[in-house]
């Protein structure tokens, strides 16, 4: 809430070299790593969504499969409507939070501990529903031939086009989630996790402030979804299992859950290092479990924490607050 | 006239009763002392006037309304609002954004308000509201400060401001002197009387003898969940029942 | 007639596997405060030990079972010290850190195993039971219930009747008490891990002849574990075990008549339904407001 002129000189310089970072990375790329880039925009929004989930302190595990509602929306629009991405997107988004509201009524009444399994079984629960109902969502196999849409003469299909689009929706859309975490609506999802009683006590419907953060995340989540399955071409069951939702926790946790941008970091730092024990194959999954748990064990506050810790390691600056991941 | 009336209300938790046909009228401007030995059963009345209990039998009226079993909410936006035992402030929040959620009810907005800065002026407003309240509780050096590394004296001091910002007509505050020591206990008992002189009515539980018998308009004294006895601080103290039962047990 | 009683029996003897399992889970929520998620990664450890001592190696199954026991008492008891020890003021952190090592088990499995299809172990116990002309059921699934009452009753033993459980049953209900009156919490919690591990371990043994066997079967065993919690009453094991009987009871029929998905669908609606319901379950008590 505290006003600072973002409009400096110096920020306007640090935006603009980004930028142009950004804009300039996928020429450096083989074809297939320009593929990962745009998942990996896709997943930027998809980890930024769900911390606005979790900022009310409750940890969900439906996320994945809330992606999977939007792809799944997506891919039926087109293939039977032949709607295009500019039309299929909201309503990706807009059957997410659709799906999510109905989910408030029986979740929402649990916390911590049950609304983590209550959330888990909702969601295996329509992910079951896709592979049981085989002529709506093509069972296991899932849903394919979902293509990108074609504009003033551009095939979205390549992949340099497709980043630019995706970099652009995935910016407004961080921009938006970024506006609500730092407006009283964020202040409030901040101050029902800590003491809930408390904020209930000058008149905060904490229900209302909870159901709103799953529907919104789920919103942002959908969405993004349909982003991906737009470009992927089809999606099915498995892809957004829970599988999915332990690489989205891991993302957030290393990264660090207490600032905006530490989820980002996450992603980013977590995707190049994938990348990079490519070669070790069948192993991945288990170096990806061994630092999860290094870093839940060693680096409670994610990567974020990083800077702070050197600075207070030197002597400059105050320690890091240190707030537990579940307030007692 | 009374701005609070607590009528024939009896809660029960499982077998056990905690409150047992409790009725007492607060007046509009009071202060009002709520006393009595541990387990007499004052938190569990003020959780059921602040609706976070639904009593078992009777009524709360506040204003001529009921509001018994109204969730908390609710029941602060029509005004009541209460402090909480010991410490209880949002630790990992600057004392700023503490205060600032207490003005939820005149500054909530929806999400695309947020989103857009259309609400500004009204948070602009909520903001101003918040720095007259520091002023007057005298912890504007403070706002930027995170809430835990207050001494407790200006912890207390925070916790009445978040409540003070929503601006109530009662507040209910939750044994406000506990773990003080002497100075700290005479600087919360001249802020208490600046709340009480701003129009504010006010009901507190509280075993510190030295402040309910200076601060109190009127005490209710409650044991084993039922009123033992009720009056002047001057009545209390002369009372037989409350000297064999309490006092004299001290 | 016949079909339904054959269900029934099927269910008992799947019930008799479910609670193994969902029993040690609830062990380790109750005295830890931390959710296993690894937990059926366990029961996938202690079946693959079966598929490569005794179906590869040629080792006896019995001799199998015992050093499958032992080993994912191993992999509990080191769980315990290195991940939710450090991790106790924080569940969350916990779960987290079971998340990591049902990967890590997972590519253990995948290496042993190799990435080839799911793995089969011929039943050791040959030949069928034939009660009333009509009932027939493999001996392999006669010596699988035996071993899993036994096993229930066993521990049921330990836990009313030992000085052990009364300590057990004190710290699930409240560690600092507990502490307070001279028990030692963190030797608690290894006898309820370990206990829990070795149930997994055995769970796997048994289920190891009846299944298919890959680093994957983990899934649907944690989802089972949850659901027969969830229902039975968090903390409560005797409820554990009820709702493990009635679910695989539900679960077998439903299966036979509507299929595998539609009866585990079926199984998590019932599970949200209780959550709402009635939160601590059909044993349960309400531990905290």
């Amino acid at each position: 809430m505290n006003k600072k002129n973002i409009l400096t000189v110096q920020n306007v310089v640090w935006a603009a070299i980004l930028l142009a970072a950004l804009l300039a990375t996928p020429h450096f790329l083989k074809f297939y790593h320009q593929d990962l880039l745009i998942y990996l925009t896709i997943n930027v929004l998809v980890v930024c969504s769900y911390r606005l989930v979790t900022l009310t302190g409750e940890w969900s595990l439906i996320h994945a499969v809330m992606m999977g509602v939007g792809a799944y929306t997506a891919s039926l629009l087109f293939i039977h409507f032949g709607l295009d991405m500019w039309f299929t997107l909201p309503f990706a988004g807009g059957a997410a939070a659709l799906i999510a509201a109905l989910l408030c009524f029986p979740l929402l009444r649990m916390t911590q501990f049950y609304f983590l399994i209550g959330s888990f079984a909702a969601g295996e629960a329509i992910r079951l529903t896709w592979i049981e109902f085989v002529g709506v969502f093509g069972g296991t196999g899932g849903l394919r031939g979902v293509e990108a849409p074609i504009l003033w003469g551009i095939d979205f299909i390549d992949p340099i086009p497709y980043y630019y689009l995706s970099l652009f929706i995935v910016s407004v859309c961080l921009f938006i989630l970024y506006r609500i975490e730092n407006s009283r609506v964020g202040l409030t999802l901040h101050a029902i996790h800590w003491k809930a009683p408390l904020a209930e006590s000058v008149g905060v419907n904490a229900w209302r402030y909870r159901a709103l953060a799953f529907i919104v995340g789920s919103f942002f989540v959908g969405l993004a979804g349909g982003l991906k399955v737009h470009y992927l071409g089809s999606v099915s069951p498995n892809q957004m299992g829970i599988g999915f939702m332990v690489f989205i926790l891991i993302w957030v946790i290393v990264g660090g859950y207490n600032k905006f941008y530490g989820p980002i970091i996450g992603v980013i730092v977590l995707t190049v290092f994938d990348e990079s024990i490519r070669t070790f194959e069948v192993l991945r999954p288990a170096i990806y479990g061994a630092v999860l748990i290094l870093s839940v064990l060693f680096l409670p506050l994610g990567l974020e924490s990083i800077p702070g810790r050197l600075r207070s390691w030197f002597g400059v600056g105050s320690t890091p607050h240190e707030p537990p991941l579940t307030d007692q | 006239m009374a701005i609070l009336e607590i009528k024939n209300v009896t809660k029960q938790f499982g077998g056990l009763t905690a409150l047992n046909d409790v009725s007492f009228q607060v007046e509009e401007g009071e202060i009002r002392g709520l006393i009595g030995p541990n387990g007499a059963g004052k938190s569990t009345m003020f959780k059921n006037i602040a609706g976070f209990y639904t009593p078992t039998s009777g009524n709360i009226v506040y204003r001529g309304e009921n509001i018994e079993g109204k969730p908390p909410h609710t029941i602060s936006e029509m005004g009541i609002v209460r402090t909480f035992q010991e410490t209880t402030l949002f630790q990992e929040m600057t004392v700023f954004e503490n205060a600032l959620v207490g003005s939820h009810i005149k500054g909530r907005t929806d999400i695309f308000s947020a989103v857009l800065g259309l609400d500004q002026k009204k948070q602009e407003a909520a903001s101003e509201k918040v720095m007259e309240v520091l002023d007057f509780m005298g912890l504007s050096d403070r706002k930027d400060q995170y809430a835990s590394e207050l001494p407790l004296g200006s912890q207390r001091a925070l916790a009445l401001s978040i409540a003070l910002v929503s601006e109530p007509k009662i507040m209910l505050m939750d044994e406000p002197f506990a773990g003080m020591n002497p100075e700290e206990t005479n600087h919360m008992m001249d802020l208490t009387r600046k709340v009480q002189e701003s129009g504010i009515t006010l009901v507190l539980v509280e075993h510190d003898m030295k402040a309910v018998m200076g601060l109190c308009h009127h005490l209710t004294v409650l044991n084993f969940g039922v009123v033992l006895a009720q009056g002047t601080p001057e009545d209390i103290r002369n009372n037989e029942k409350v000297i064999e039962a309490y006092l004299g047990g001290a | 007639m016949e079909l339904f009683l054959l269900s029934i029996v099927n269910g008992l003897i799947q019930g008799g596997f479910f609670a193994l399992f969902a029993v040690g889970l609830v062990l380790i929520f109750g005295v830890m405060g931390v959710v296993n998620f690894a937990h059926g990664e366990l029961v996938m450890v202690g079946a693959f030990t079966i598929w490569l001592l005794h179906a590869q190696y040629g080792l006896g199954y019995i001799p199998a079972i015992m050093v499958a026991i032992i080993l994912v008492t191993i992999i509990g008891l080191l769980m315990e010290r290195f991940l939710f020890r450090p991790t106790r003021s924080d569940p969350l952190a916990g779960l987290i850190c079971s998340i990591g090592v049902l990967f890590i088990l997972q590519v253990a499995a995948t290496l042993v195993g190799g990435d080839g299809p799911s793995k089969q172990v011929p039943p050791p116990f040959e030949g069928t039971l034939v009660l009333f002309e009509f009932l027939r059921i493999p001996y392999q699934r006669v010596f699988s219930l035996l071993i899993s009452v036994t096993a229930l009753g066993t521990l049921w033993f330990f836990l009313t009747r030992s000085k052990f459980g009364w300590a057990l049953r004190a710290v699930a209900q409240d560690r600092e008490a507990a502490s307070l009156q001279g028990i030692n919490s963190n030797r608690i919690s290894i006898i309820a891990i370990g206990v829990g591990a070795a149930l997994a371990g055995l769970a796997g043994g048994l289920v190891a002849p009846l299944t298919n066997i890959n680093p994957h079967m983990g899934h649907n065993v944690i989802i089972t574990a949850f659901i027969v919690t969830i229902v039975g009453g968090v903390g409560s094991l005797l409820g554990a075990v009820l709702a493990a009987v009635l679910y695989a009871m539900l679960h077998t029929f439903m299966t036979v008549y509507f299929g595998g998905t539609i009866a585990t669908i079926c199984g998590l609606i019932l599970m949200v339904v209780v959550l709402i319901v009635k939160p601590s379950g059909i044993m349960g008590v309400r531990v905290s407001e």
